[in-house]
């Protein structure tokens, strides 16, 4: 287990992602409330480049025919077929046995790393 | 001269089936709409005689003689499926039915537009199937139209029988106006709910009267296109009762779908779940895949059952329409299409046999076990 360093606290606000590359890895690093989360840019259904989906809340399991929005700013949805996955966990909204592989975050001295 | 015909002795029918069966397809007929008569207010008597029954038909040839075999006509004359005693002798004797579930042969008034002639035509139908057919065979049971055009009479009707010991389902057909889950619809589906029974939607009056077309690109030509394109309606119907979240405001509702073959199933519910993974948010109250909800809440009727290639397939196919608990046996006599309790089905391992043609009827209409002389376990 090694900590790759891929940015500085300051350079990074809330809601914000960027998409960094460690050791041939292409990962990407979330910041949601303060905390930081990182996600492999890999959809677990087809490949896709996960990370470059949009951030977003959803609509929460409601009554019928009523919409309940919440979540804002913790879902990435994939490019390509739409699945949700929880930003914080890694794991699918549908089905929790299907998850993007998450990385520990860290911070140090200012700085983000990612732990591999 | 007098011509004298000998009659046949009468001999007992020994049943071709060890244990006995639940057929939850079984067509019973009016030797003559005046059979309805006694039922029916006298404006309508008078219309009927004056002017015939003035309802849609359905725009297609069908099959067999008249869409039935031609030997279940019975001797005695009328109808195929009139003669309750010709309907013993030739089906539920023979096949050791045990239960027959009753589903007529009225659907016209389905298709009408006048919503009072259709409620009244209903009412009429339903207690002379009472009085002529449950009243006479405690094997039967029937199913209680209603005039689907209007929620409100159909929910009187429902109302006015719901309680019947005889009366097990609620009858329309694949045939209407919008799809069925759409909530124009729902108050019929709390009152199924409330007495417990299910919603049974049987082929026929699609494209007729006031219903949409019978396929999303209109009409075909020939019956046997309609006959292979029935799954195209009942796709719409599954799909909208999934989707407008009927099965979510009622969750003990079941909808039985009949006649429009099997294992056009599997492959829908896969496409319906994969697409459920992608656009979710879209119907938020959708909570579990919807394959879950088929499940949990629908049952579907065996005939007409698809003869697949070989046996693997088909055995694949039974498997993945969760048979186990949503097949029900169906033979949809004294139509020409009728499939054989004896040959339809290879056979089958396990209690599979037993959960097709006995146990998911049982539980659905919540009938007896079979009795110890029909093949029953004695405890």
């Amino acid at each position: 287990m090694a900590t790759h360093f891929v940015t500085d606290l300051i350079s990074m606000a809330d809601g914000q992602h960027v998409i960094v590359n460690v050791e041939g890895r292409s990962i990407g690093l979330y910041r949601i409330n303060g905390e930081y989360y990182a996600l492999h840019n890999r959809c677990p259904h087809e490949g896709a480049q996960l990370c470059k989906g949009k951030v977003c809340g959803t609509t929460l399991p409601s009554d019928v025919y009523a919409y309940q929005f919440g979540r804002q700013g913790e879902i990435v949805r994939c490019p390509w077929h739409g699945w949700e996955f929880d930003i914080k966990t890694g794991k699918s909204l549908v089905d929790e046995k299907v998850r993007v592989r998450s990385y520990k975050v860290t911070v140090e001295d200012g700085k983000v790393g990612i732990v591999i | 001269m007098s011509l004298e015909i000998e009659k046949p002795a009468k001999q007992l029918i020994k049943p071709k089936l060890k244990k006995s069966i639940i057929d939850c397809d079984i067509h019973h007929n009016v030797r003559d709409i005046k059979d309805i008569f006694p039922y029916l207010p006298k404006n309508y008597r008078e219309q009927i005689e004056l002017w015939g029954t003035q309802l849609p038909d359905f725009p297609f040839m069908n099959g067999g003689l008249r869409g039935r075999m031609n030997n279940s006509y019975p001797p005695s004359g009328g109808n195929a499926g009139s003669d309750l005693q010709f309907m013993r002798e030739q089906h539920l004797d023979p096949y050791n039915v045990e239960y027959g579930i009753l589903t007529g042969e009225f659907p016209w008034q389905y298709a009408s537009q006048q919503v009072d002639y259709a409620a009244a035509l209903c009412s009429a139908y339903n207690d002379w199937t009472v009085e002529y057919w449950l009243e006479k065979d405690s094997r039967l049971r029937g199913s209680i139209l209603i005039p689907i055009q209007d929620p409100n009479l159909a929910v009187k009707e429902i109302h006015r029988l719901g309680n019947h010991p005889g009366m097990v389902q609620v009858l329309a057909y694949g045939g209407a106006r919008m799809p069925y889950g759409q909530r124009f619809y729902h108050p019929i589906y709390e009152a199924c709910a409330q007495y417990g029974l299910p919603f049974t939607i049987h082929v026929g009056m699609e494209g007729v009267g006031i219903n949409s077309a019978p396929t999303g690109v209109g009409y075909p030509s020939y019956y046997i296109e309609y006959r292979a394109l029935r799954p195209q309606v009942y796709m719409a119907h599954l799909a909208s009762f999934i989707f407008e979240g009927v099965f979510e405001f009622f969750p003990t509702f079941k909808v039985v779908l009949l006649e429009a073959g099997v294992f056009w199933v599997p492959p829908y519910l896969w496409r319906l779940d994969q697409d459920w993974k992608g656009l979710r948010h879209q119907t938020p109250w959708v909570k579990k895949p919807p394959s879950e909800y088929f499940k949990s809440n629908v049952y579907i009727g065996s005939q007409p059952i698809e003869e697949t290639p070989n046996i693997d397939a088909f055995t694949s196919m039974l498997e993945w329409t969760h048979a186990k608990d949503s097949l029900l046996f169906c033979s949809d006599y004294p139509h020409w299409d009728y499939d054989s309790p004896l040959l339809s089905f290879p056979k089958l391992e396990g209690d599979l046999w037993e959960h097709i043609f006995y146990e998911n009827a049982r539980k659905l209409y919540k009938l007896p076990s079979r009795s110890a002389k029909q093949g029953g376990v004695v405890s």
